[in-house]
């Protein structure tokens, strides 16, 4: 089996950088952040921490019918959709992740968008 | 610059929220400018601590200052939309000969942030554990339908297995009549079903009298007895499986449609029981011991257990045998041949009881 992304950028030791910085932007985003503005601090970190370890092959996933359940009925539209994807290729770029790698994780999150777009 | 002005400045700039507060009435009387940031509603005159902490205990502050020690507690804010937390201290101070409490705020939420991460973290890596856990369980499961507890511990350990001789081992075939013609000339999943159904009863017996299933192939049975724990009653052992698989399929036939109606061949013998393949395990056993079962089981009439003189002597005395003559038998030479017709006495009592028990 290959290496995971999430492994090869040194596991959960770093990859936590990455959950801190983007919930950061997330929150200090104008488009997206008020999805998550009645979500306490422990409730959005631990939707953070999951997401990135799930989108880099860390130790969680996520079927296809688990994420249009967890995202019904958040009313997520494609602009908010298309924040999140920048957003986080901006954190990645920040981390100087190979460029591949971020495609990769990009391309990834792209390919459940219609599971997770609803609006 | 003079010093209260610099004083001042450094105030309003630094990183901690403070405040001063009257120490009897517990008003807010003045808060620097990241103290209003975190507390807009402290801004204006008349702001009680409660409006501030909401679980301030004014009783359990005052006697941690009678104590000489501070008052600490956690705050939670929203600024924007980010959830903020403040370490609060409140420590008891003079201005001026005028008692006065001082309430500092240190924004703690980047370990809380930390704090919930790796909580998260732990939940998450331990589900995934857990779920590995399940995962070596269910293989070690599948394995140990494949090969003997101790093969499968010697393989753990050492990654290879070494081929074991067992020189007092019986081993049971079974093989049922006409099962081809069954199968194609009849709803084969309903055939395979029953099978499926006579197997496990079979498994039932075997597991009864301290014979094991080795393997299936088609509609053949292979159980074995003595293999790899060795027992003095091997032989027996096979040998009651065989009349207890006899009476269970006649007790069945009675109650059901379709007939099934097999041949036993019986044996005891040297065999050696082994780990075959890498990729793809089996456990097999082989030798002269396994050739004759199968061989006695071929010279079956339908639902007839068949034995030869090398197993003779080990079972006689407690089950009723027929002596069926010398035949010659295809690798083997002159063997004397035996039907076994039945248990003795106690057996007889036992096994029936056993049959009873067993679904049909």
């Amino acid at each position: 089996m290959a290496i995971s992304i999430f492994n090869r950028y040194g596991g959960f030791a770093n990859v936590s950088k990455i959950v801190m910085e983007f919930y950061d932007l997330v929150l200090d985003s104008d488009i997206v952040g008020d999805y998550f503005l009645d979500v306490d601090m422990a409730g959005l970190i631990d939707h953070q921490t999951k997401f990135i370890a799930s989108i880099m092959g860390g130790p969680a996933s996520y079927t296809d019918e688990a994420l249009e359940r967890i995202h019904a009925h958040l009313d997520i539209t494609e602009t908010a959709f298309d924040e999140i994807v920048s957003l986080l290729r901006m954190t990645l770029e920040d981390f100087e992740m190979d460029p591949a790698d971020v495609d990769q994780v990009i391309d990834g999150m792209r390919a459940r968008q219609r599971y997770i777009v609803n609006a | 610059m003079n010093l209260e002005r610099f004083n001042r400045m450094l105030l309003e700039s630094a990183g901690v929220g403070l405040a001063i507060l009257d120490p009897d009435s517990l008003e807010i009387l003045f808060g620097n400018r990241r103290f209003i940031e975190w507390f807009p509603g402290a801004a204006g005159a008349g702001t009680h601590l409660r409006d501030v902490i909401e679980d301030a205990d004014a009783e359990k502050m005052e006697a941690r200052f009678a104590s000489g020690r501070t008052y600490t507690t956690e705050a939670k804010v929203k600024v924007k939309r980010r959830e903020v937390t403040l370490a609060t201290t409140i420590s008891k101070s003079e201005h001026k000969d005028m008692p006065a409490l001082i309430m500092e705020c240190q924004n703690i939420s980047k370990i809380k942030e930390l704090e919930y991460m790796i909580e998260s973290y732990s939940k998450m890596v331990e589900k995934q554990n857990r779920s590995l856990q399940a995962g070596k369980e269910r293989v070690e499961k599948l394995l140990l339908n494949i090969m003997p507890k101790s093969v499968y511990e010697e393989l753990k350990t050492f990654g290879v297995t070494t081929p074991q001789r067992y020189d007092d081992a019986s081993v049971l075939m079974v093989d049922f009549v006409g099962f081809t013609d069954m199968a194609i000339s009849q709803d084969p999943a309903g055939i395979i079903s029953e099978l499926n159904d006579i197997f496990t009863a079979f498994d039932r017996i075997a597991e009864q009298f301290g014979c094991e299933r080795l393997k299936t192939i088609g509609d053949a049975y292979m159980a074995v007895s003595g293999i790899p724990e060795p027992t003095p009653d091997h032989a027996v052992n096979i040998a009651k499986l065989a009349v207890l698989m006899l009476r269970y399929l006649r007790r069945r036939n009675e109650a059901h449609r379709q007939e099934w109606l097999c041949r036993i061949g019986i044996n005891s013998g040297p065999v050696i029981g082994s780990i075959v393949g890498v990729q793809k395990y089996v456990y097999d056993i082989f030798g002269p011991g396994v050739n004759l079962a199968s061989r006695m089981e071929e010279l079956s009439d339908p639902m007839q257990i068949t034995l030869c003189e090398d197993m003779y002597p080990l079972i006689r005395n407690e089950f009723e045998l027929t002596d069926l003559g010398v035949i010659n038998v295809k690798g083997f030479g002159e063997k004397r041949i035996y039907s076994l017709d039945g248990g003795r006495g106690v057996l007889t009592l036992r096994s029936q009881g056993l049959a009873d028990a067993l679904p049909f």
